[in-house]
């Protein structure tokens, strides 16, 4: 390895997400979470503690900030000053997004953190140096550093709660940041079949453990990519492009009476995830 | 008598099946490659049984009794993962939070290993032989009208066993008891359409008015309702349902709702019987006893502006069928039933029995229904306890110690028994009282079968099935230890059951044709029914017979406010903890509560108003008084709360259940007042009347909603629009 | 008022300066004592974060960064105080600078130490430092050349070296001084080996001239790119209150700025301790003073500007955070940094101020609070009030293992201070020489003036 290596190399690697100048081909992950449908129940947020072994840290570190809930549910309140909340209250599942062009891979000195060809944020904990800048520049908060190291810590994993880990997916050491890998072990697994078969991942084939759990289906999941998936229909028929900053459909006059759209898209991170917004009858 | 090799006896039986299983999946429905098999065990790995190579069971969550069928993930012989079963009317491949943690029941580092026997303070560990000697010798020369045998709500096969087990000494006195049940709606539902738990089609309805019936979140059979839910969102012809929520303390079903209507506590009916009044579409005895519940009065009785009142009824007209709900919160009143019956009677009125609100269907065995639980019935044990008639105590699946009301002083009560035994999974507080502690064997351990007091669709019997070897050598199946304490007392016909699995097939296959095995051989259908994890017997519905009536009904008019205890305390219910048989399962104290965000410990909603007015912030330490005694809690200012009330959350507070239970928080039903509902009998758990006040302590309270408070301070966050402004039709 | 008098004896000024290497006073024992204490607290508080993990520096989400950062951009700041003396006001040919560009670059390289040792408590990965450097892989694995903290790394590393590189070589002549005046023993052995074998002979101080001259031109854009580039780590992020275009030259201000008020509160110790009257002089503090007093005013002007432009921006996300940081949890310490770096300046506008070292000191004590309070104004707002509301969080603060850490900075730079001014001439010996010489030069020169032109 040389230095002319990575001079002549080093375009390869780096180009300008998500232009067209290397299309996610054939695979491109992405998510719609429909507001409407959520409940803000939560199951979700647990199902993924189990599927990709999230340590509970306890009363006193969750004072500190320092959950590692990788999917937080949000709960958020009219701003009218009303006495009552009497249109209910809005949840919203929040974890990584997935950014197309995510600020967080940009500013890791080690490139622990980049993109894959499928369109994945992913987060190599083996290079991460905990530096935390990703954290730093992630506009929406997503990302959860390993302040102590749980596999060690007394009441994370005690005998014989250990054995419910996942060893599809690492527990991870002190030191390295994490956050929602949109299940990418399962996502592995599936693309392994598809491809000894030689097909490409079918809709519906696979799912990541909080939109299997979601018990009114508010998460869809799947190849953006991918014409017959849900995901892309939705997506269109919402009119949310993925390498768009300001959408067609928002610059019309009066609105789209489309409820498509994804959250901070102005600040350019193009997010993978698009929400559906959630409805209120105008009639009570 | 068991022995140790009961184990592995056990599991080969399952490895029996297992092994055809594979057999009949393996003509190209799964195979290897896509990771997921029907498969077995790994003590004696097939051919197919690859590691790294997850396979699938089936089986039923037993975190609470909604009866959800559940897909376990084995790998490498330890089970990793729960999800819904696809194949379930019920939950649809949908699991919810507390569902998601019963993996955390079974690997519970806290779990009972040994029978113990208490000696002086302490457990001493003994010998199941010697427990059952035990047990035989302190049952003899005691009659069955002095035992005691207390449960959680059972059915199946495990109560047709107890059954049969409490006949053999003439014993009729068992307890089914639930701290949190929908007891009172049973008893109205019966009188309103004569069945006490018909189905709720939710996803039928244009409009769901429910009065404080959570049931996105802990009522009833939650996952299947939130399906429901999604899909009356979607709309039936495009039509977005929509949903009213009438209560005093927000629910997740009352966040959720577009219109949430706060109502004084208690006042549920009144509003009922005044929209009736509204619709003015009633006729006989109906309009006659809502003629007097015009607008001005109700609105005055409950808070809501008439303005409201004609809004609801004017949706109600306009769009047909609808549905109304009576939930825990309208029936936890000394009128609870009054409440309920009023309520129904809208159903009645609305024309919404037989289209929104349907016979279900029923199981044709009824030996295995469901016995579901009530607290009227803890009340009779308590004074008979109190009364000295118990010579013995049994206690499975319940833990009345902790979720009997203080002024029961259950803790006292059960001392008075001679000799109590409980069956556990945990030293929970109940079992702390204990004489002997039999250890029990994980849900995820075990054999069982179950049948849903709630039915989805078509009658489903649930089968549960061990996801992977026992843990500890040293616990056993709650069925293996009736059949073992059976087989004291009549040793010949139960000699022919090994152990309660053979009980179980042989029972199943006993009633082959009913339970749709048809010409199938025996092993076959067996394997089948083991690997669908559901058995879906022809089963017949119940008529409903519901009259719409209003004879009998009577509504107080709402309390006047007592000046020693101004506040009406509203104990509530949390989708993940309940009644807090499952708080030491860490994913759920760590879930924050969906409302107010809060983990790891208790909190008193206030409203801000009231809040204002008492000086009281965020954080503070406050004291809650009622006439059966204090608790000490921080304060929570929450809008979504009738500022005459606050509200404590049911299931923390735990002395015992482990590390990641005891401690934490604090136990509303200690202060609870002793009232109950004038018809059933049941336990009014919203009649506890409080007084607040500062302790001058103050804590920063340990939430997931940061200092903005859920305000999104003008950022496009969570988005909403009105149902006018969007397009939902041409939706994917 | 002269710079410096015309007829110190040569004698004399080797005599002074070589007297201060020699025979400390207890109360340097004491001083080197105490940093030695403050350090090993440091050690101690880092010694535990790293077997514990950084949770228990009280750090979260959000707060990803803490104390760590702000106090390594103040120490880099501070290092800009030496190559403002000896690169730019050497090339600027303002010879006042020569009794005290010394101490000042020692300064510059010590901070530097400093601020690279707050890199290494703050990573989550210490033993996997290495990671973050360009160094040839069999894999092919490369650092990201698209991370200011690379760019950070790189430049502080260069920066770091030229500095010691400068500071040594402008040594060479006074390290021949002090091998020709020592007795035998270590001291000579080692200044022998690093003068290089200086004899002064003509070629050797062309050489020398050109090699200080060019190590100065090379030195002074770096200083200026390395705090630009700890800007970069905050203006090249996108978050709310770091994405300022005008944070490089504020960045730079700012490290001229503190690197002056640390030259003030040094000149003044170093005065003291060293009787250095006749080198250090009222009339050459008076210069730095004035200097100090137009840096902070540029400071105060970029910071106006950056008010500003956020202010009549349409970026909410920003202004917010400029409100959150003018009237929420932060507001006192914010309100302290304008207080410090703002208004305390402007007693220096004083003449009688100017010259009353009492009050000098103290003014560049709060000079340097208000420095090192800016850098964390930079960091905890936007961490604690970013894009995001939900995970807004004003409560959490530094935990003692942090406070102890840069307590313990404080104990590790003045104790690598202290150990210079016992080990190498902190006043330059031969450059004071030239100073007086040009001085009696001049002074011949008026004399001759006055007495009429032959
Ligand atoms: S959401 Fe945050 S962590 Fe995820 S890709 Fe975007 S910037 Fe990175
Ligand atoms: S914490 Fe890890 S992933 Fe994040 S920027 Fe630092 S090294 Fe990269
Ligand atoms: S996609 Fe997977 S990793 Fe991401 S939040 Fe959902 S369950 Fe967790
Ligand atoms: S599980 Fe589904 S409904 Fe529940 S909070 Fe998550 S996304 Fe919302
Ligand atoms: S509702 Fe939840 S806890 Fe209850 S049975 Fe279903 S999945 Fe299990």
């Amino acid at each position: 390895m040389s230095v002319n290596n990575l001079l002549e190399n080093w375009s390869q690697f780096r180009h300008f997400h998500p232009v067209d100048d290397k299309p996610h081909d054939p695979y491109k992950w992405a998510m719609s979470i429909d507001l409407d449908a959520c409940t803000g129940c939560n199951a979700c947020s647990v199902a993924c503690y189990a599927e990709n072994n999230l340590p509970v840290v306890g009363k006193e570190k969750y004072a500190h900030g320092q959950a590692m809930h990788w999917i937080r549910i949000e709960r958020y309140w009219d701003e009218d000053d009303r006495e009552f909340p009497d249109q209910g209250a809005q949840f919203l599942p929040m974890m990584c997004q997935q950014c197309e062009a995510a600020p967080c891979e940009t500013v890791c000195p080690v490139a622990a953190t980049n993109h894959t060809a499928d369109g994945l944020n992913s987060q190599v904990y083996n290079r991460c140096i905990g530096s935390r800048y990703c954290s730093a520049n992630c506009p929406y908060k997503v990302r959860y550093f390993n302040w102590y190291d749980y596999p060690s810590d007394d009441n994370v994993w005690p005998a014989e709660m250990n054995q419910q880990l996942n060893p599809d997916v690492t527990v991870r050491g002190k030191g390295v940041m994490e956050k929602c890998t949109f299940c990418v072990q399962r996502l592995h697994a599936a693309k392994g079949t598809a491809r000894s078969e030689g097909r490409i991942v079918r809709d519906g084939e696979v799912q990541t453990a909080c939109q299997q759990a979601c018990p009114a289906s508010a998460i869809s999941f799947g190849n953006l990519v991918d014409p017959e998936s849900r995901v892309h229909k939705q997506w269109q028929a919402q009119q949310v492009a993925l390498d768009k900053d300001v959408q067609t459909k928002d610059k019309e006059e009066g609105g789209s009476e489309l409820r498509g759209y994804r959250i901070f898209e102005e600040l350019r991170p193009y997010p993978s995830v698009m929400y559906l917004e959630r409805v209120r009858e105008s009639a009570v | 008598m068991m022995n140790s090799g009961f184990d592995r006896r056990d599991f080969l039986k399952m490895l029996g099946w297992g092994g055809v299983a594979v057999a009949l999946n393996g003509c190209g429905n799964t195979s290897v490659d896509d990771g997921k098999e029907t498969v077995v065990s790994y003590v004696e790995t097939n051919d197919y049984m690859i590691p790294s190579i997850s396979t699938y069971f089936n089986s039923t969550c037993a975190q609470c009794d909604a009866g959800c069928n559940i897909t376990g993930r084995i790998r490498e012989g330890r089970v990793l993962k729960l999800d819904g079963n696809p194949d379930s009317a019920i939950n649809r491949g949908k699991t919810c939070g507390l569902g998601q943690a019963g993996v955390q029941h079974h690997y519970n580092p806290d779990r009972v290993r040994e029978p113990l026997l208490r000696k002086g303070g302490q457990g001493e560990a003994i010998t199941w032989e010697k427990a059952y000697a035990l047990i035989a010798e302190k049952l003899n020369g005691v009659s069955g009208e002095e035992i005691a045998f207390l449960t959680g709500g059972v059915s199946g096969h495990l109560k047709v066993l107890l059954g049969n087990y409490l006949d053999s000494f003439g014993c009729k006195n068992h307890f089914v008891y639930e701290a949190i049940a929908p007891a009172v709606l049973r008893a109205a539902n019966k009188k309103s359409y004569g069945v006490e738990m018909p189905r709720f089609n939710i996803n039928k309805a244009k409009v769901v008015l429910s009065f404080g019936a959570d049931f996105l979140g802990a009522w009833v059979s939650p996952v299947h309702f939130s399906q429901q839910y999604a899909q009356f969102r979607k709309g039936v012809d495009g039509q977005r349902g929509v949903l009213i929520q009438v209560e005093s303390k927000m629910t997740l079903t009352g966040a959720n709702a577009d219109r949430w209507v706060v109502v004084r506590p208690g006042t549920e009916g009144i509003l009922a019987l005044g929209i009736i009044n509204a619709l003015g579409i009633a006729t006989g005895d109906i309009a006659a006893a809502v003629k007097g519940y015009d607008k001005a009065r109700v609105s005055k009785e409950t808070g809501v502006p008439p303005g409201q009142i004609d809004k609801i009824a004017a949706l109600l007209k306009l769009r047909s069928p609808s549905l109304v709900l009576a939930g825990s919160a309208a029936e936890g009143y000394a009128h609870g039933s009054q409440n309920a019956a009023a309520i129904n009677l809208l159903n009645q009125v609305l024309g919404n029995v037989g289209k929104t609100v349907e016979a279900a269907a029923v199981v044709p065995f009824p030996q295995m229904a469901p016995a579901t639980g009530n607290t009227a019935a803890l009340k009779t044990l308590n004074d008979g306890l109190n009364a000295g008639k118990y010579k013995v105590l049994f206690s499975y699946a319940a833990n009345p110690v902790f979720t009997a009301p203080g002024a029961m002083k259950f803790k006292d009560s059960m001392a008075k028994a001679g000799f109590r035994v409980a069956f556990a999974h945990y030293l929970d507080e109940t079992a702390m009282q204990a004489d002997l502690v039999l250890p029990l064997d994980s849900a995820l351990e075990d054999w069982g079968t179950q049948v849903p007091e709630y039915m989805a669709e078509g009658a489903q019997i649930n089968i549960q099935q061990p996801l992977m070897e026992k843990l500890h050598a040293n616990t056993r199946g709650m069925g293996d230890i009736l059949l073992a304490l059976i087989k004291l007392r009549h040793t010949e016909e139960y000699k022919k059951f090994d152990d309660y699995y053979a009980y179980l097939r042989t029972a199943v296959l006993q009633n082959k044709g009913a339970l749709g095995g048809g010409v199938a051989d025996d092993d076959t259908f067996w394997n089948e029914t083991l690997s669908k994890g559901i058995i879906k017997p022809a089963g017949s519905s119940h008529v409903l017979s519901g009259n719409a009536t209003a004879a009998g009904l009577s509504l107080p008019a709402s309390a006047a406010i007592d000046a020693q205890y101004p506040l009406q305390l509203i104990p509530s219910v949390s989708a993940s903890l309940r009644d807090g048989r499952h708080t030491n399962q860490p994913w759920l104290q760590e879930s924050p509560d969906p409302l107010t965000t809060i983990v790891w410990d208790s909190w008193v909603e206030i409203h801000p108003k009231k809040a204002a007015e008492l000086r009281i912030e965020e954080g503070d330490i406050v004291e809650v008084t009622g006439k059966n005694g204090s608790i000490k809690a921080q304060a929570y200012l929450f809008p979504g709360i009738h500022p005459d009330a606050i509200s404590i959350p049911l299931g923390r507070g735990h002395e015992a259940l482990g590390r990641y239970a005891k401690g934490y928080g604090v136990n509303p039903f200690q202060i609870l007042d002793a009232v109950f509902d004038k018809e059933t009998g049941e336990l009014a758990l919203h009649e506890t009347r409080v007084k607040v006040s500062k302790t001058g302590q103050r804590f920063i309270v340990v939430k997931d909603e940061g200092v903005a408070g859920g305000m999104q301070m003008g950022r496009k966050i969570a988005v909403r629009v009105s149902s006018d402004k969007v397009r939902l039709s041409e939706e994917v | 008022m002269k710079d410096i008098r015309e007829d110190i004896a040569w004698a004399k000024i080797n005599k002074d300066v070589l007297g201060s290497l020699e025979n400390p006073r207890k109360l340097y024992w004491v001083i080197l004592f105490c940093a030695f204490a403050a350090f090993g607290v440091g050690i101690g508080c880092e010694v535990y974060q790293y077997q514990t993990g950084l949770g228990v520096a009280n750090l979260n989400n959000p707060h990803a960064w803490g104390l760590y950062i702000s106090t390594f951009i103040f120490w880099i700041g501070m290092s800009h105080s030496g190559t403002l003396l000896s690169a730019i006001l050497h090339l600027m040919h303002a010879d006042w600078r020569k009794p005290i560009y010394r101490f000042a670059e020692a300064m510059t390289t010590f901070s530097l130490m400093t601020a690279g040792l707050f890199v290494m408590v703050h990573i989550g990965r210490l033993w996997q430092f290495y990671y973050s450097l360009p160094y040839p892989d069999e894999r092919g694995i490369w650092p990201n050349f698209q991370s200011p903290l690379l760019w950070d790394a790189m430049a502080i590393f260069t920066y770091l070296s030229s500095s010691i590189l400068f500071l040594y070589v402008g040594m060479i002549p006074d390290l021949a001084i002090c091998r020709d005046n020592m007795h035998e023993g270590w001291r000579k052995k080692l200044y022998t080996l690093l003068s290089l074998g200086w004899e002064g002979t003509d070629r050797q101080w062309r050489n020398f001239r050109v090699t200080y001259l060019t190590i100065a031109c090379f030195l002074i854009p770096l200083a200026v790119s390395v705090h630009s580039i700890v800007a970069a780590d905050f203006a090249m992020s996108q978050q709310p209150g770091w994405h300022v275009t005008s944070f490089p030259p504020y960045f730079v201000a700012g490290a001229l700025y503190s690197g002056c008020s640390g030259i003030i509160t040094l000149f003044i110790i170093l005065r003291y301790v060293f009787k250095f009257e006749e080198y250090m002089t009222l009339s050459i503090l008076k210069k730095i003073v004035r200097l100090t007093f137009a840096i902070a005013m540029v400071w105060t002007y970029l910071n106006a500007v950056e008010f500003a432009s956020v202010w009549y921006s349409s970026d909410q996300a920003s202004k917010d955070i400029l409100i959150q940081k003018a009237t929420g949890t932060y507001a006192p310490f914010w309100w302290g940094m304008i207080f410090c770096g703002s208004i305390v300046p402007l007693t220096l506008a004083f003449k009688r101020a100017q010259t009353s070292i009492p009050m000098l000191f103290a003014v560049s004590l709060l000079l340097n609070l208000g420095m090192w309070l800016e850098r964390w104004m930079i960091i905890a707002p936007t961490f604690s009030h970013g894009y995001y509301p939900w995970t807004w969080d004003h409560d959490q603060w530094p935990s003692l293992v942090q406070w102890g850490m840069v307590f313990g900075s404080f104990g590790w730079f003045t104790m690598l201070f202290m150990v210079f001014c016992k080990v190498f001439p902190s006043v330059s010996m031969y450059e004071v020489k030239e100073m007086v010489y040009h001085r009696s030069l001049h002074l011949k020169k008026s004399e001759t003036a006055e007495q009429g032109a032959p």
